[in-house]
């Protein structure tokens, strides 16, 4: 291994990275779209979902009932309809996602003391929203029947009541966990698929063969694309957990040194997978196409970020064992959110490292292979 | 228009798509596949929810409790702790998402009917699914107070009186991620591949050179881009049939609606994403810029699509920026179709977005697109 030879590459690959711009300046613009839209636009939680109600009671219990469902932080009151149709309607275009049915003689039971049924219609196609939206409805009654329940007779108690702590995510918004998760995505976009093209762009326009020509040996060659990759990848690291800090307030609870480490980690992996595609490929079209296949959506779905691996069938979990960005995800949700030491989460520090190792490996091979 | 010119690159673009041996199996085998992690993974039901329990009172009583959680669906009994100490370790080492914590009084306060406190340490780090399984739980506990009420000599008291709530699903009554999710992934891998292969058609033949051989030919603009989009448009199609069958014989996703209308939909929507692929292709230099470019396009369509974030609850602005979004038109129709089996008279106003949007788009590279060299 020869500094100058490396350095020489990766001040070829640079020019051909500087030479075009807009390349590189999409290697910085998705990354902060991604974390703009994640802390202001996308939440997966329920809030103010819109409702309609069809009061065919007109009592002022019903009317109560009614202030009390736009006043609750779940539900707002979108719409008052006439009839079931005009509500199965609404429901079927999607313009409200409840629907709340106040029978005649409502009031008049509930003052009698007898049962007052209330129908309570949920849009379940997105089970997400629908099994939420079905929680709020049943506790926003629950709710209202103890305080009726405590305003006349306290009747006899729960035998147990359930004391509930909410631990790291304190206010439970989705904003808090994904927006340092989506990192794991970010830098896999940036490092994989930036790299992905760059050894397979020789092999087609045949420029290896001038590059077999040059005193390099297969070590060299690979530290030196992998370095330009590298220092972008780690720009928008940066640029991104800077972002979420200025914006949104979003900052590792502990261990900014180690939060710096397992990104640096985390780029080697994905650069190398990158690379480690490319010399495989051939071609661009089949690099990225694996590169996307192989990095972008498992590092999506596979790593444990926002839909839980102990929700896979098994097989699919032994696959996301694999996945490097499962255990960056892992480091992220240790510093963001539970706010522990390095120290404190050093397996998954051990397998990206292990990794790294593999994968340089890995590519040194792919190239020797191609001759060097 | 000279339908011979078209025909004659049509079959060209085919050759050359299925003439590398590498690209057959990422044609078929890549939305499978995708399809299937896809299927598995995009679930927010509330299964599994890993749980360990302090338990310091240690009678019948409270192990019943703990029964009660065990044989919940959502949840599964983990480990149990020591003491609260190391409950609270497993919660820090995301070994449990659930701690549950029974005080050495339990027993004897519920013996002398007096109110007991459990306490529930969840890890909120997922906030959707965190309120899913407090409600879970919350519902444990009161089922297992009935139980105790009525085992007991003392009858519910004053039964009768309060509201009623008869809450009803409609659509996906069980609420299952799978009928929901599955379609629109159907309608995710269609437009990532239709999108990525004809962005890298034309800078393709850039890159390669052989676009100046294209130049020479008798072909005007317009032949030129139907003929590189056609093979592409009957590929995806082929596609969509594929998964769709998939989707329905693998993870039965019952179809609610007419396929017929699903196909000529997915046509106007074929029609966006080729003209979007399209346009990025002529505005490339090379396949890099292309694929991080199509990246910049694919980024915001998935997430601004209502395919895992709900539209409605974005901020205004965004939510206007969804509109312009083919993909968050599509998803709505493959879901009325799939879930709600509603046909063209309440989707009209969607296929209409796609066919506005769809014409705006191929317009617009069909004027970026010129016949020069370089």
């Amino acid at each position: 291994m020869r500094a100058r030879c490396i350095r020489a590459v990766a001040r070829k690959e640079m020019i051909h990275l500087l030479r075009d711009p807009r390349s590189l300046a999409l290697a910085f613009l998705i990354p902060l779209l991604l974390v703009l839209l994640f802390g202001y636009a996308l939440s997966l939680d329920v809030e103010e979902l819109a409702a309609a109600v069809v009061d065919r009671d007109c009592s002022p219990e019903s009317r109560d009932l009614i202030r009390r469902i736009d006043a609750s932080r779940a539900f707002a009151v979108r719409a008052e309809l006439e009839t079931d149709t005009a509500l199965s309607r609404a429901i079927d275009a999607g313009r409200v996602s409840v629907g709340w049915v106040v029978p005649a003689g409502w009031g008049a039971a509930l003052r009698a003391g007898r049962p007052a049924p209330l129908q309570v219609l949920i849009d379940g196609s997105d089970p997400n929203t629908g099994s939420q939206a079905r929680a709020f409805a049943a506790a926003l009654i629950e709710r209202l029947n103890a305080e009726r329940r405590g305003g006349r007779h306290a009747g006899v108690p729960p035998a147990v009541e359930a004391r509930i702590r909410i631990w790291f995510n304190e206010n439970l918004e989705s904003r808090t966990f994904i927006v340092p998760g989506i990192l794991a995505v970010i830098l896999m976009i940036a490092g994989a698929l930036l790299a992905s093209t760059a050894i397979a762009r020789e092999a087609e326009s045949g420029t290896l063969e001038t590059l077999r020509m040059l005193p390099l040996t297969a070590g060299e060659l690979t530290a030196g694309k992998a370095l330009p990759y590298v220092a972008v990848a780690w720009i928008d690291v940066l640029a991104a957990a800077v972002l979420a800090w200025g914006v949104f307030g979003i900052a590792p609870r502990a261990g900014i040194a180690g939060f710096l480490l397992a990104s640096f980690l985390y780029i080697l992996v994905a650069v190398g997978t990158g690379l480690l595609l490319s010399a495989l490929a051939g071609s661009q079209l089949v690099a990225t196409q694996l590169a996307i296949l192989a990095t972008y959506l498992p590092s999506l779905l596979l790593s444990d970020f926002v839909f839980p691996r102990q929700n896979m069938p098994s097989a699919l979990q032994a696959l996301s064992a694999l996945v490097p960005a499962t255990y960056f995800i892992d480091l992220l949700n240790g510093f963001y959110l539970r706010g522990i030491p390095a120290s404190g989460l050093w397996p998954s520090f051990l397998v990206l490292f292990g990794m790294a190792v593999a994968l340089a490996a890995g590519c040194v091979w792919a190239v020797r292979r191609e001759g060097f | 228009m000279n339908g011979r010119c078209v025909r004659e690159l049509v079959r060209k673009e085919f050759l050359q798509l299925f003439r590398d041996r590498r690209n057959r199996p990422l044609l078929i085998v890549a939305p499978l596949l995708q399809l299937i992690l896809f299927g598995y993974v995009v679930t927010t039901d509330v299964r599994e929810t890993r749980l360990a329990v302090v338990d310091e009172s240690r009678t019948p009583l409270s192990r019943s409790l703990i029964e009660a959680f065990a044989a919940s669906p959502a949840f599964r009994l983990q480990a149990s702790a020591a003491d609260a100490r190391s409950l609270e370790e497993d919660l820090l080492q995301r070994r449990v998402d659930l701690g549950i914590h029974i005080a050495s009084d339990f027993a004897v306060r519920l013996t002398a009917r007096r109110p007991a406190e459990v306490q529930l340490l969840f890890d909120g780090s997922l906030s959707h699914l965190t309120s899913q399984r407090a409600a879970a739980a919350q519902a444990v506990i009161e089922d297992w107070n009935r139980r105790l009420l009525s085992l007991g000599s003392e009858p519910r008291s004053p039964a009768g009186g309060g509201i009623e709530g008869r809450i009803r699903t409609w659509y996906n009554p069980n609420l299952e991620s799978r009928p929901y999710f599955v379609p629109g992934i159907v309608a995710f891998l269609v437009m990532l591949l239709s999108l990525l292969f004809t962005s890298l058609a034309i800078v393709r033949e850039k890159e390669a050179g052989t676009m100046e051989q294209l130049i020479v030919t008798p072909l005007r603009p317009v032949e030129f881009l139907l003929g590189k989009t056609i093979p592409f448009f009957l590929v995806a199609q082929g596609q969509m049939v594929l998964v769709i069958g998939f989707a329905r014989a693998w993870f039965e996703v019952p179809l609610a609606g007419s396929a017929v209308f699903l196909f000529a939909a997915s046509g106007l929507f074929l029609v966006c994403t080729l003209g979007v692929g399209l346009w990025i292709s002529t505005v490339s230099r090379t396949q890099q810029q292309a694929v991080l470019t199509t990246f910049l396009f694919l980024v915001p369509f998935f997430l601004l699509s209502g395919f895992v974030f709900p539209i409605e609850r974005m901020p205004l602005l965004v939510r206007a920026a969804a509109r312009l979004n083919p993909l968050a038109h599509f998803l709505v129709i493959v879901r009325g179709v799939f879930l709600k089996g509603v046909g063209p008279t309440v989707l009209w106003p969607s296929c209409l977005a796609l066919a506005g949007i769809g014409a705006i788009v191929f317009g617009a590279a069909l004027l970026k697109f010129r016949k020069r060299p370089g």
